[in-house]
């Protein structure tokens, strides 16, 4: 799913163009029984153990331990 | 002449209790005012652990007690009323976690038969949860099929119900400091049934006689309901039926329909509802439907059930607890199928003026002259479609005395710890960030979780009600399960357009979200998703580093089950302010009562309270948080600058 992400191409200063990433929402809006249902969007399960790394980084990232940053982990 | 009790604030249910007085159906309501509660157990001063009692040693009335009295309140085997007030305590947080934990023995049961394929009506739904979970518990993933690792994982969480030594796998969860404080003080639970036993042995006539020894005891038992049985059945649950996601649907009595088959499923373990909620959309059972004169099927829920199924297939709400006997009252029932607890044994009887069917389901759970049909969890779509049919087939014997209130609520439900984590943070960095900038900020003042039951004794719904509106008007999100869910449900709380009755701050924050400003995070066995977002809240920093510096609270204000007063003191030894409605059940004893409501602060960080008035409840949760805030250095509302360029210019001039 990532690979799937719209990238733009930006100016910055001090270099010449940047990629960066453009619009992650999807067109339309989402009805029925599907409404709220995010979970499908992550298809492979290197993608989900990707988004478990950043979107719960304090159990199971090993460079992140939010307010609790300390030299051993719990 | 005393003012008369309202009975609900609730349209549909005065409806139904006017309904049910004029055809002569009893209900809850009407037997609470003949059953008036006994004084003497509500304050939690009879003991009936011996056959030498059972020993009453109530409070003298009106006055002060004098020392010598004091003295003489004691059972035959010299007990003091701190212990058989403790003990009576203790009793109930027993009975709660074993509850709570017996269903989460069965969810765990009925995973380990799904990944060895077993139970074929079952599947894993949500692999992500899943893989959380192996992470967590070290289990290997690489390249090994999900039921592969759902059998490991099921067996280290059905361990924990067992375990006689260590500790049980999720406490690890908690914030690095909350682990070290239940350490220091030895509550860290080993295993889920071998607290809930020794909490029984320990008030056993004769055992532990020290209050504070037991509810020592009590808060070990407690926590390994919430962070034990509690939290392996809703994650297990996660991985067999989906995490819960943003879902619309409708609430109250008006969801019946008056030309559909209509059942209701009523009780706590979602194997059935889930299975129910397949089977009652196959085509067959329509065309049968259809073939008794019906014109399609109408499945909605009740109590926890409902939320359950509510949260992951929008199947609607006909009620909360005490709305349970008034569904049959409305004479549109085909059949209530209920499997365990809050189950009401007076359904038979209204029942019985109906054409109403109650099936009971659960071999732990069966009620006399109701009809039993066995839920085969091996054979789940078998067992579902034998349930519908007995509806169906029931369809024609419908009476004249039909009459389905016009009252019904859109809702949205499914606030998950996930979905309130990638809601606030997106897909690429799911973060509570957002929630503690806006706490730290002011515009959230801070966080109450309002839980809990429906209780005869108090006006149906009201305090829920009142005390949430008052919440979100002083810009404090809520976050319910339950019937307490249920309640603010029906009152147009569960919706994006809430944000009008909220305060400016929380206002804004939720219009900019699109979320409503109480969330529903699922049924009572989810307050567990309570702890983990607290957790959550802790871990992304800024607000402290345990639950108990969060400006946040918990309140059951319609309390009524054993399983309320467990929640209740898992919060409490979590470090939650928790306060409780309705009555309290150690009012007998005054050394017990501040033993709870100001000494377990002082170990735990939360202690207990209890109001009946829903703006006092709300004053208490207030200055609790604005406490908290004030500890943190935030008590003062300070708005982030964004800086233009004229502003910047302005800077540099200087
Ligand atoms: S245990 Fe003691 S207080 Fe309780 S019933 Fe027996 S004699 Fe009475």
């Amino acid at each position: 799913m990532v690979n799937k992400n719209k990238v733009e191409m930006k100016s910055a200063p001090g270099r010449d163009k940047v990629e960066v990433l453009g619009e992650t929402f999807e067109p339309g809006k989402p009805e029925g029984e599907e409404m709220g249902k995010w979970r499908q969007k992550l298809e492979s399960r290197q993608e989900k153990l990707k988004y478990l790394e950043t979107g719960e980084r304090y159990y199971y990232s090993k460079d992140w331990y939010g307010s609790e940053k300390r030299k051993n982990p719990a | 002449m005393a003012e008369e009790k309202k009975l609900s604030i609730d349209p549909a249910t005065l409806e139904m209790i006017e309904k049910a007085n004029s055809e002569g159906v009893s209900t809850a309501f009407a037997r609470a005012e003949v059953m008036r509660p006994c004084p003497i157990g509500a304050e939690g001063s009879c003991c009936s652990n011996c056959a030498m009692g059972p020993c009453r040693v109530p409070l003298p009335r009106g006055r002060t007690e004098t020392p010598e009295e004091k003295k003489k309140r004691r059972g035959v085997c010299g007990a003091t009323v701190e212990t058989i007030a403790a003990r009576n305590f203790v009793r109930k947080i027993a009975a709660g976690t074993a509850s709570h934990g017996d269903h989460g023995r069965e969810v765990a049961k009925v995973f380990l038969e799904m990944a060895r394929g077993e139970a074929p009506g079952f599947e894993i739904k949500d692999e992500q949860k899943l893989l959380q979970l192996a992470l967590e518990l070290g289990v290997n993933i690489g390249n090994r099929s999900n039921k592969e690792i759902a059998i490991d994982v099921g067996k280290i969480l059905e361990a924990d119900f067992s375990r006689q030594e260590g500790e049980l796998v999720f406490l690890k969860r908690a914030p690095i400091k909350r682990q070290e404080i239940w350490k220091k003080l030895g509550v860290l639970p080993r295993g889920i049934d071998r607290e809930v036993s020794e909490a029984l042995h320990r008030t056993h006539m004769g055992c532990d006689q020290d209050y504070k020894d037991l509810l020592l005891h009590g808060a070990k038992t407690a926590l390994a309901d919430g962070w034990g049985g509690s939290m392996i059945a809703t994650e297990l649950q996660d991985i067999m039926f989906g995490t819960p996601a943003p879902v619309a649907s409708q609430i109250n009595l008006g969801v019946l329909k008056i030309d559909e088959v209509n059942i209701i499923v009523h009780g706590h373990e979602p194997y059935l509802a889930e299975t129910l909620a397949v089977v009652a959309q196959m085509p067959e059972m329509i065309e049968y439907a259809k073939s008794n004169g019906a014109k399609g099927i109408n499945l909605a829920g009740m109590c926890c059930t409902a939320n359950e199924i509510l949260m992951r297939h929008g199947v609607p709400i006909a009620g909360n607890f005490l709305q349970q006997e008034l569904a049959v009252v409305t004479g549109a029932v085909e059949a209530m199928v209920v499997d365990v607890q809050c189950i009401m044994q007076g359904l038979v009887e209204a029942a019985s003026c109906f054409h109403t069917k109650i099936i009971t389901t659960d071999r732990r759970a069966k009620i006399e002259g109701a009809t039993h049909m066995e839920f085969d969890e091996h054979h789940a779509v078998e067992s579902a479609k034998a349930v519908i049919k007995a509806a169906i087939d029931n369809f024609p014997n419908r009476r004249q005395n039909v009459r389905i209130p016009d009252y019904k609520t859109d809702i949205i439900a499914g606030f998950s710890h996930e979905t309130i984590n990638y809601l606030l943070g997106g897909l690429f960095r799911a973060s509570y960030r957002p929630l503690n900038d806006n706490i730290i900020n002011g515009r959230i003042r801070g966080v109450a979780g309002v839980v809990g039951c429906n209780n005869a004794r108090v006006t149906h719904d009201d305090v829920h009600v009142t005390l949430v509106k008052e919440l979100i008007k002083n810009d404090v999100l809520v976050l319910e399960t339950g019937c307490a869910a249920m309640a603010c449900g029906k009152a147009g709380l569960l919706v994006p357009e809430a944000a009008a009755l909220a305060g400016p701050g929380l206002r804004s924050v939720c219009e900019a979200v699109g979320i409503p400003p109480v969330l529903h995070l699922g049924a009572c066995i989810d307050n567990s998703r309570i702890l983990i977002a607290a957790t959550a809240m802790v871990k992304d920093g800024g607000l402290g580093d345990d639950i108990s510096d969060l400006p946040a609270a918990g309140v059951a204000p319609e309390w009524m089950s054993e399983k309320a007063v467990a929640i209740g003191q898992y919060f409490v030894s979590s470090g939650v302010y928790t306060i409780f409605g309705a009555s309290w059940p150690t009012e007998g004893s005054k050394e017990v009562t501040d033993f709870l409501f100001k000494e377990m602060e002082n170990l735990y960080g939360g202690m207990w309270g209890f109001e009946t008035d829903p703006l006092k409840i709300a004053k208490m949760v207030i200055d609790h948080i604005d406490k908290k805030r004030k500890a943190l250095g935030i008590d003062k509302a300070r708005e982030r600058v964004l800086y233009d360029m004229a502003m910047r210019r302005e800077l540099e001039a200087v």
